[in-house]
Order: C-alpha cells, then structure tokens, then sequence
C-alpha cells in the first residue's frame, strides 16, 4: 500500500473544531453536509421530474432558493476545494477506485451506492449527519448530538463483522 | 464582540464557502477522505476518525463554554440541534451501517472524491438518492419522523449539571479513550494478529 503522509488526527481535530467554532461565532450555526446532497438532489430531480417533485412536500424546504443560496450547499462547495487544495499540497491526488482487497469493482459500486443511500436516507430521519448532528450537535453539548454519535458507533461496531471482508 | 455576527445574506454565504474550506482541507489531511482509514475503527485498525472527531468536538465545546461564560458569544442565538430521540436513535444506526458498508460519512466521502476518489463520488450519489427517496416515502413515515420531540435540549439542560463538569467528564472519558488508542497502536497486538490472519487467509485461498 502507497504510504500516505497525512497529519496527526489530533491536530486535525483541533483545526476541525475550530473550524466548527468560527461557524458558531460567524454564521450562528454549525457546520453541516448531508442538507447539501438533499438540496442537490432535489433540486436535479427537480429539472428532472417538475411536476412530480412539487408532490414531495418534504423536499419543498430544500427548493425554496438556488442551490447556490443555500449556506451547507455552499459549504460543502468549499469543503470539496479544501480538500482538492489538502491533496494537491500533499501531492496525494490519484485517480482510482478505491477498495478493499479481493472486492471487485461492480461489488465496490454496489456497496458505495447501496452503503451511500442508505447514508442519505438515516440523515434525512436524524436530521443530520456526522458533520451537522455528532460533531455540530456534540460540541453543542445536545443530547441529539450524542445520541447520534453512541447509535452510529455501536451500530457500525455491530455490523463491521459481517462485512469484514469489503475492508480487510 | 457579540456574536453571533449578524452578517448579511451575502456575506454569510460568502463565509459558508470559507468555512468549507478549511473544514474540507482539516478532513482531507487528517487522512478522513480515505475510505480504508474511516472503516479502520470498527476493526481497530485505525482510529483516526474517533481522534480527530472527539479532539473536534473537544475542542469547539471548550470554545463555546469560554465565549459564552465571557459573553462574547450569544449561544441562545446560535442555532442547537433539536432532539428527537427515536428518529436521531434509528438514524444514527442505519447511519452506522451505511457507513461501514459505503466507507464514506457525506462530508468524508466529498473530501474523498476530492482525493481522486470515484467510489466516493457513487457514494455522494447514493446520498442523494437516499435523500430523495427519503422525500419520496415521507408520507408513509412522517409520524414516526416527528415522535420524540425533545427541542433543542442540551446535556446541562437534562442532567442539570454545570457545563463545566459535563466538559471535563467529555475530557477524561475521551482522555483514556485516547490513551487506549494509543496504546493499542503501540503495541499492535490486535493490529499484527489480524494481518498475520489475513495472510494466511491469502496464502490458503
């Protein structure tokens, strides 16, 4: 395996909460990701399927402005830059599909896709995601934050033995 | 300083992609872009997530109690996480499993297409997909989106107990979670047996 010459995760973590602190400080908020992949979304499935995207009563909150006027929409645009501009400093870009292992590409499609919606939907019903509900949530001292954080561990601990063999 | 700033509508969204910026840069060099190092927990192989997640939390938390305790910021303007028990249970564990089986969590896996990544870009599609269909059985599971609803109640709130000591639990009980990590890197018992094993699986297969 390449060598990868990331950081401490510690000193990650404190540029991370920072980060999330300048957020609280600046914008009155934390920080969020899965609200942007729901405005994306439905705002292709709106150019898509009009009619049948305005029967979607959930989704209207997400399509009231341009995704491009929506705050986590915009800071995810920013998160995918910051991290290109990571990697082209660390010299780390490469193109690949990356898996475990012995697993094929069209089972690595299967689980990034299957693994990917059920990521979407668990965020829509927890209203949020690792970024807007644990770290965000957490760091507010929210019980909806820790909450979220012990279900994400435990469940992940409870289902890594049966798909050892995607990541070994 | 009083803030919250109450910036305006542009300047807020200028300083979302600002904010994005560096939450994507700090993801990617902690090595959270990386499928094979998000997984690595749940089979102790690497605990980069937990570090740099709690460090975060740690960190921003130690942030929000002094500025609040100085009043320099106004943490009844800043915008809590509402509680709704059952669904944030339930989310949090279909969320766990998703996540073990994509590799990827929604901010990681654009961190990981930023990396070169094209499993993570069918991961963030899969996101949206999920999103979507999340909106297209909504009427079916609304009741069951909206029971528990708790507002947005903090742990000092619930338990009654001064932030301050809630912090400082968060920093021992994450203290010796770390140390623990640390420890079991070091001495890579776990770490060794499970790649002699894996050998001996190639070597038989």
């Amino acid at each position: 395996m390449k060598k990868e010459n990331y950081w401490s995760p510690y000193l990650s973590g404190v540029g991370l909460g920072l980060t999330l602190l300048a957020a609280f400080v600046i914008a009155g908020q934390g920080l969020g990701a899965s609200r942007a992949f729901a405005v994306g979304a439905g705002s292709g499935l709106k150019a898509i399927l009009p009619m049948y995207t305005a029967t979607l009563a959930y989704l209207s909150p997400y399509l009231e402005r341009s995704p491009f006027a929506d705050w986590t929409f915009l800071e995810v645009s920013g998160l995918l830059i910051g991290a290109f501009a990571g990697v082209l400093l660390s010299r780390g870009f490469r193109l690949q599909f990356d898996r475990g292992t012995g697993v094929s590409i069209g089972m690595r499609t299967l689980t990034a896709f299957g693994g990917g919606t059920i990521i979407g939907f668990a965020s829509r019903l927890a209203r949020g995601c690792t970024s807007g509900v644990a770290l965000t949530g957490g760091s507010q001292l929210a019980l909806s934050g820790w909450v979220f954080v012990i279900a994400m561990f435990a469940s992940g601990f409870l289902f890594a033995a049966m798909f050892r063999r995607l990541w070994s | 300083m009083n803030a919250p700033l109450l910036l305006s509508d542009s300047a807020n969204l200028i300083m979302a992609a600002v904010l994005g910026l560096f939450f994507g840069f700090f993801l990617e060099r902690g090595g959270l872009g990386n499928p094979h190092r998000l997984t690595g927990v749940f089979y102790f192989s690497d605990f980069a997530v937990p570090k740099a997640m709690f460090t975060a939390i740690l960190v921003a938390a130690t942030g929000v109690c002094v500025l609040s305790d100085l009043k320099l910021l106004d943490m009844s303007r800043v915008w809590i996480i509402p509680t709704f028990f059952w669904p944030q249970l339930v989310g949090g564990a279909l969320f766990g499993l998703g996540y073990v089986v994509s590799g990827y969590c929604p901010g990681t896996a654009v961190a990981g297409f930023a990396s070169g990544r094209i499993d993570a870009l069918v991961t963030m599609i899969g996101i949206g997909f999920g999103s979507v269909l999340f909106a297209a059985v909504f009427p079916w599971i609304e009741g069951f989106y909206k029971t528990s609803s708790m507002g947005q109640i903090t742990l000092p709130e619930l338990t009654g107990m001064n932030h301050w000591i809630l912090l400082a639990i968060l920093f021992v009980l994450a203290g010796a979670m770390f140390y623990a990590m640390e420890h079991f890197g070091r001495g890579k018992g776990l770490r060794a047996s499970r790649t002699s094993v894996d050998k001996q699986v190639h070597v038989t297969a």
